[in-house]
């Protein structure tokens, strides 16, 4: 196990550094004004053109600009950003706090209830819970997000204004607000987003968890178990729950990446400042810098997500663990 | 005695009634949406976004303002600012005399080597500032503490103008010993200290920028407070925003929320006079080969039947609501003090059609498309994706002309490239706007021969007339600059360049404010002049 993690987790690196190269080569291939953020459809003349252009190193060969990247980032630092006119990563941090908390309280709820929901429909498969369960979480899975954002904010916010219908935090709260304060806000501003995107996503890990425990339900360690006497709520959770976790914990790496990039339509109907959101308007206005900055973490972010996986699933798994 | 005492009392009741209002005058809060970060809110420093002009429009002032007219041309319509007076010595040279009780947020006064400073500043190309705008003034000279000295290259009524509204002083004291190309991020960027009606109090990327009320300002105690400025990038968003009553400004409410937010009880639309623009440019080249006239759009018969076969009327509503207008020249609404020049903006297929046949236009193969020589008369229309609202108009146009038998390609480009293609000239028609400067001599720097001989300018459609460049070059420097550059829009008009419509600023607001006063150009700066109505404050306000 332990030579394994060492070259499983030497491979992620590798590829986090080859993902990370390629990212800010193919960035030098986009087409378009480089320096859009900056100067959008102004007219400048050729002497300040030349040198916003030289400020902003456009133009260099992508193998220097390659060089560069690395050897600044080694140091912190990622360069600035052309629209913020901050350091690249100052901005990512920024948005890091929304996002880990939309993003990690969404996988927080979907791996949990989304779980213990899948397994509940699973041991109930014939029950009208179950099939209501299943259609309402079909029904949310096939609405678009944004759809449900902007009904929820219709419903919660304008109609029965029980929660804000954007933002992140009041601005109007007093800059000597105490800390429960502030978080209540925030905690009320999460509502909305967080409803939406729990809504929008839940779907999966409740399907996948079913279907994965109804394959477990009728295995043989199963039915010895019931025969032995067990307790049903033990069968269910360590009998049943236990050895269908697999897929879910595969499927929570691979989701891991939405900690970091959101969901963008989501972030738009709320204003939620969050990295998704940054990304798709770096993208848009050419903001190279954050471009690849943001790319980069979610390369890196790929490939934790897919590491951490890997090590539940052997851990979870003492077949794999012994191999 | 007794009557003059109760007289006394009386007034005491009456001004202890009066107190409260007259209090909650002075305070409250405005909170407005903003589609773009105010990311550095400093003159010259940082990108020209709509988000750091409105925020920058409260903190710094300048040496004058724009009258209500709007005008630019002559030296006594411009209004004091920080400056109180400003003297002609002669024909090229103008005083403007400081204001001795104007300061710096840091309570350092303003001074003339201020000005020197942010005419210095706005020089460095580093900073990116575009030029042509300054190209009237020669040198800026500081000749003492209070006077400073504009000389100019030649004669023209905006001379008080370009000096006093264009070139803003910058406190040299806080920035002097930064190089040019760190202040953008250095410490004074990211709290910068201003000599305008706000102070600068703290700014959360990616959520608000927060403003108060500078008690102290010169001009006057300003009426809100506290200003917030919430970035709340999508128009859907801020829309919710304003119908739960988080939001107490919206600006560019979109033509399709209007009839929702006008049931609004809470909030009022607010139509006025804009200095925004929208055009369909014709390529007057080949997009092909930039240096041979277009194979289709050079004739002026077909433009001017391709201008006639749209209801610029119904588009002009369906995109921007009521209020906005099909002028006859690429004039907005801010340019109202040049009068004249506004067109019925009705179609007129059955001319188009004439005008297309005239040209050699005929649908000769039955395919419901004219050709001639075998040539479909086909166009592609480009415009940035990112725009919902240009997004529409093409539609509209592309049925339109569909009608009198032109085929359209509609192109929808990624924002950067589309800066890039149209820069290029590689397009036929291009949907477009603009903030316009508030003179009408800012034309040259899109729309004049120099501008169209210059690669990579702004003059993307190549238009050249050097009839059109002499009158509105002599238009400042006529007897009545007013009839000289509406005789040069009149000229323009005549070639049909482009299709223009001029909406209104329509904007979401509170009914608890008083005072509401949105400008032509620069719409935001009588902000400070705000008040909450008496007895109308809420919570929020307190």
């Amino acid at each position: 196990m332990g030579s394994w993690a060492v070259r499983r987790t030497a491979g992620a690196v590798l590829l986090t550094l080859l993902g990370s190269a390629t990212l800010v080569l193919l960035v030098q291939l986009l087409p378009g004004e480089p320096l859009a953020a900056i100067i959008g459809d102004r007219a400048l003349d050729p002497v300040t053109e030349a040198a916003l252009r030289e400020r902003w190193g456009v133009g260099r060969p992508p193998l220097t600009v390659l060089l560069d990247f690395f050897a600044n980032a080694v140091r912190g630092d990622l360069g600035v950003s052309l629209s913020e006119q901050r350091p690249v990563a100052e901005v990512l941090l920024g948005r890091l706090g929304p996002t880990l908390l939309l993003g990690g309280a969404t996988l927080l709820i979907n791996f949990t209830l989304g779980t213990w929901l899948g397994l509940w429909s699973a041991l109930r498969r014939d029950t009208a819970g179950a099939k209501l369960l299943t259609g309402i979480t079909l029904v949310s899975y096939a609405m678009p997000g944004f759809v449900i954002g902007l009904l929820l904010v219709w419903l919660l916010a304008i109609n029965w204004p029980l929660f804000p219908a954007a933002g992140y935090s009041d601005p109007l709260l007093a800059s000597d607000a105490s800390a429960w304060t502030r978080t209540g806000d925030v905690l009320r501003h999460l509502a909305l987003p967080l409803a939406t995107m729990v809504l929008a996503t839940i779907a999966v890990p409740i399907r996948m968890q079913r279907s994965a425990a109804l394959e477990t339900r009728d295995a043989t360690w199963v039915r010895a178990a019931i025969a032995r006497g067990v307790t049903p709520s033990r069968v269910a959770w360590r009998h049943i729950w236990r050895p269908a976790l697999g897929p879910v914990v595969t499927l929570l790496g691979l989701w891991l990446p939405m900690l970091v990039s959101g969901a963008i339509f989501v972030e738009s109907v709320f204003a939620w400042p969050g990295l998704g959101s940054l990304i798709a308007s770096a993208a848009a206005s050419r903001d190279i810098p954050l471009v690849i900055g943001a790319g980069v973490l979610l390369v890196a972010v790929v490939q934790l997500g897919s590491l951490l996986a890997d090590i539940v699933n052997r851990l979870l798994d003492p077949a794999q663990r012994n191999r | 005695m007794l009557i003059t005492r109760m007289r006394h009392a009386g007034v005491a009741l009456c001004l202890l009634a009066l107190a409260p209002a007259v209090l909650s005058a002075q305070q409250g809060t405005l909170t407005m949406g903003i589609r773009q970060d105010a990311t550095v809110p400093v003159p010259y420093v940082g990108p020209a976004t709509a988000g750091n002009a409105l925020v920058t429009d409260q903190l710094f002032l300048r040496l004058t303002g724009l009258g209500t007219s709007g005008s630019t041309v002559g030296d006594d319509v411009m209004v004091p600012e920080l400056a109180r007076r400003w003297f002609r010595q002669d024909s090229l040279t103008v005083d403007f005399e400081i204001d001795p009780r104007a300061r710096w947020h840091d309570g350092t006064p303003v001074t003339a080597r201020d000005v020197v400073f942010g005419w210095e500043s706005l020089r460095k190309p580093v900073l990116g500032v575009t030029q042509a705008p300054f190209a009237l003034i020669r040198s800026v000279e500081a000749l003492d503490q209070r006077t400073v000295r504009f000389r100019f290259h030649r004669r023209s009524s905006e001379q008080v103008y370009v000096a006093g509204f264009l070139v803003q002083p910058l406190p040299a004291h806080l920035l002097a010993a930064i190089p040019a190309d760190s202040l953008t991020t250095s410490e004074y960027a990211r709290a910068p200290i201003g000599n305008g009606p706000y102070r600068f109090v703290r700014r959360e990327p990616g959520q608000f920028v927060e403003l108060r009320a500078d008690s102290s300002f010169f001009l006057g105690k300003p009426g809100i407070a506290r200003l917030i400025f919430r970035l709340v990038p999508t128009s859907d968003a801020q829309v919710n925003l304003i119908l739960s009553g988080e939001l107490d400004v919206m600006t560019d409410a979109p033509a399709s929320a209007l009839p929702q937010l006008s049931r609004s009880t809470t909030h009022r639309i607010l139509h006025s006079p804009g200095s925004f623009i929208t055009y369909l440019l014709f390529n007057s080249r080949s997009p092909a080969d930039t240096g041979t006239p277009h194979p289709i759009l050079s004739d002026a018969r077909v433009r001017e039947a391709l201008t006639l076969a749209l209801d610029r009327n119904r588009i002009a509503s369906t995109s921007f609501g009521p209020g906005a207008e099909t002028p006859r020249s690429l004039r907005s609404q801010a340019w109202y003090w040049l009068g004249g020049g506004k067109d019925a903006g009705r179609a007129d297929r059955d001319r188009a059609m004439r005008l297309l046949r005239e040209a050699g236009w005929r649908d000769t193969d039955g395919d419901g498309i004219l050709d001639r020589n075998g040539k479909q008369l086909a166009l592609t229309v480009i415009y940035p994706v990112q725009s919902p609202l240009f997004a529409g108009i093409g539609v509209q146009v592309e049925q339109m002309w569909r009608a009198i038998g032109v085929a359209v390609q509609l192109e929808p480009i990624d924002g950067p490239v589309w800066l890039q293609q149209r820069r290029a000239g590689r397009f036929d028609v291009d949907i477009a706007g603009a903030e316009q400067d508030p003179s009408p001599s800012s034309l040259s720097q899109s729309w004049s021969c120099a501008s169209a001989a210059e690669a990579g300018s702004s003059n993307v459609g190549r238009w050249c007339d050097p009839e059109c460049d002499r009158l509105r070059d002599a238009a400042p420097a006529s007897a009545d600059p007013v009839v000289g550059f509406r005789v040069a829009l009149e000229r323009m008009a005549e070639w049909a360049p482009m299709v223009p419509i001029a909406p209104t600023n329509r904007v979401v607001v509170h009914r608890r404010y008083d005072n509401v006063t949105v400008r032509t150009s620069r719409a935001w700066t009588a902000l400070w002049r705000w008040q909450i109505r008496p007895g109308a404050a809420l919570p929020r306000d307190r």
